[in-house]
């Protein structure tokens, strides 16, 4: 590596290189994405859009428009159905459901959406590493990805608690082991790819440094596949993490999201079953809603995909299928 | 093909050793004495000792090398098994080995059931493909893919045990109970399996030898069957096995709902319970299981697809 380029890199102040269309067209930008690749989508992916925006609304909104305490108790009206007061009942201590749905639905949506960011970027970080390095690095990573992604994630999170105890830490510590590993792998194999592109071997020719390498050309080429990713993995933490607090140990109490009040309310299935129906009707219509959005993403690519395919098709590896890539 | 074999091998011993230190780690993280804990699960006996704890602490060394007390443990794990449950003060094979067998009959039925509802789903999608019945399958299966178990095995309990009365609510006693859980358990498989199958069989369909199949005046059954089932199966069997290492023990919330004495039931007792014994063999055997089961599709896949076989890096 001590050639001259290298050591010596072209400065070219002012002068930025003219951005390649594709380039350009693959800015990391989320919203934009979505806007504009409505188009010619599967219409469960605007269905989606639509959901999800009304979801992420309502919980930010929370503040001003949840018309109770989420925690103020009313033991003369417990159980109570549907009213002018409560439009959506009341639950075993006469607090409002749908101002606890709210600001449950906070906690829910948070701890999936800080996991899922922890793991996107250490994931990609981690496969792009694994990529560009080769060697016996990219065989520890893909090894170390084969057992993970076989281990339950709830599994991985009994442990950690036997370890640790419960708390925030540990709950978001067991979802990231367990969730790093699909975007890693996809990371690598996108980096392979691009690597292996004219351009990329053109800018090392040029002396382009390796971080310009890795911020104009890897990463936005990369995002849309990371992004579509993000979303279909959205729905699958949002019910690992409401079954963890289901099962006490995830959101601790005072604390409490749709998965705890799911729990709170079992006892009261019969007298109350809308208790029992309406948080996991809020997960559900979460997780479907990023489901869509994350398959509308992926499906023009394998449209596209699949009508360059001329010879005989190679069906996708296992561990493509079981991340979802291939769904 | 053995170099792979040989790569796998060693990731399994790897993994297990790695493994085996976070579990002989459980008693000395936490609150608590170590001494106590270990010796709760070496004598069958409830109530301890201040004397013996005493003699155990200073038997035991804990004051010596770490590693010295792994490698202790490690050869009583692997010469007379994990010691005694703390809070039943049965040996752990015991309560795991019938554990595992619950287990592995919950998996596979709601497995199956999954399966057998998926690939004709699947394979219609795939034939109507952009249709309205592909569009009305895709949909379903987004929403099986999005509910979760513990929403909808309560509400199953409720509607069809409660109201209805036509199963139970709950136990393990007769082939009747198995249902209700399987059932519930079975949907977000469901969901995976009927894309995956649409997937699979749309790319098989769009490939030349189907075409001259059909040219060949073979009829589009037998067709799909022949040459489009064959080649399309493979991806829905490994998402198979790779469910059925994941619900060994991660079927926690259904066990739990249903109150089955499943592997993911005896594991979140033990947790609750700080039962170290029952959570080190269980942890060790459903994490050995799980990336067995995995070993062994992968040699599957490479055996069943050499176009894998050449391409595949491990």
């Amino acid at each position: 590596m001590a050639d001259a380029l290298t050591t010596r890199p072209i400065k070219r102040p002012n002068q930025r290189p003219t951005p390649l269309r594709s380039a350009k067209s693959h800015r990391p930008n989320v919203l934009s994405l979505l806007l504009r690749g409505a188009q010619g989508r599967h219409w469960t992916f605007a269905f989606g859009v639509v959901l999800l925006t009304l979801v992420l609304l309502v919980l930010v909104l929370t503040p001003w428009i949840a018309p109770h305490d989420p925690a103020a108790q009313d033991l003369g009206n417990r159980l109570g159905g549907p009213s002018g007061e409560h439009w959506l009942g009341t639950d075993h201590l006469g607090r409002d459901v749908l101002s606890r749905l709210m600001w449950g639905g906070r906690f829910s949506v948070t701890i999936a959406a800080i996991t899922l960011a922890i793991c996107a970027v250490t994931g990609s970080i981690i496969g792009a590493i694994a990529a560009r390095r080769g060697g016996w690095l990219d065989e520890l990573v893909m090894r170390t990805v084969d057992v993970l992604i076989c281990f339950p994630d709830v599994v991985i999170a009994l442990f950690l608690i036997a370890l640790f105890g419960t708390g925030y830490g540990t709950l978001i510590a067991a979802l990231t082991i367990s969730g790093w590993t699909p975007f890693a792998r996809l990371m690598r194999g996108l980096a392979l790819e691009i690597n292996s592109k004219d351009y990329v071997e053109a800018a090392e020719i040029l002396g382009s440094p390796k971080s310009y390498i890795v911020f104009r050309h890897v990463i936005p080429n990369a995002s849309r596949p990371v992004v579509a990713m993000g979303f279909l993995r959205f729905g699958h933490k949002l019910i690992t993490v409401g079954a963890l607090s289901y099962l006490g140990l995830g959101v601790q109490p005072p604390d409490s999201d749709w998965g705890a009040m799911l729990l709170d309310a079992q006892p009261y299935m019969e007298r109350a079953p809308s208790l029992g129906v309406l948080p996991g009707a809020a997960i559900f219509l979460s997780a479907l809603s990023v489901t869509m959005i994350g398959q509308g993403l992926d499906l023009k690519k394998r449209r596209k995909r699949a009508s360059e395919q001329t010879a005989i098709p190679v069906p996708p590896t296992r561990t493509a299928l079981v991340e979802g890539e291939a769904l | 093909m053995f170099t792979f074999l040989i790569r796998r091998a060693l990731t399994l011993v790897v993994t297990l050793l790695i493994v085996s230190v976070l579990a002989f780690l459980i008693p000395y993280a936490g609150d608590g004495d170590p001494a106590r804990k270990i010796l709760r699960a070496r004598v069958n006996d409830p109530a301890l000792d201040p004397a013996q704890v005493e003699a155990l602490t200073h038997e035991l060394g804990l004051d010596r090398p770490i590693y010295t007390q792994y490698f202790d443990w490690l050869h009583q794990v692997l010469t007379g098994g994990f010691g005694f449950s703390f809070t039943s003060r049965t040996p752990v094979q015991e309560l795991v080995v019938p554990a595992l067998g619950v287990s592995v009959t919950l998996a596979l039925a709601a497995l199956l059931l999954a399966l057998v509802f998926a690939l004709p789903l699947g394979i219609w999608a795939a034939t109507a493909r952009g249709g309205k019945v592909d569009n009305a399958i895709t949909f379903m299966s987004q929403s099986a893919v999005s509910a979760p178990e513990y929403w909808v095995g309560p509400v199953m309990v409720l509607i069809f045990a409660r109201y209805l009365g036509w199963l139970p609510s709950g136990g393990w006693t007769g082939p009747e109970y198995i249902v209700l859980p399987a059932v519930a358990l079975a949907l977000r498989p469901l969901g995976y399996f009927t894309q995956v199958t649409r997937a699979a069989m749309s790319d098989v369909l769009s490939a030349p030898y189907i075409t001259a199949a059909r040219s060949r005046g073979l009829s589009f059954p037998r067709t799909l069957v022949r040459h489009g089932l064959r080649n399309s199966m493979l991806p829905v069997m490994t998402l198979f096995s790779f469910w059925f290492a994941g619900l060994l023990g991660g079927s926690v919330v259904i066990e739990v709902i249903f109150n089955i004495p499943g592997m993911g039931r005896l594991l979140y007792t033990a947790v609750l319970n700080n039962d170290v014994p029952v959570i080190q063999g269980g942890m060790l055997w459903i994490l050995t299981l799980a990336v067995v089961i995995n070993t062994v599709t992968d040699l599957l896949y490479g055996v069943l697809n050499p176009a894998i076989r050449v391409s595949s890096h491990g």
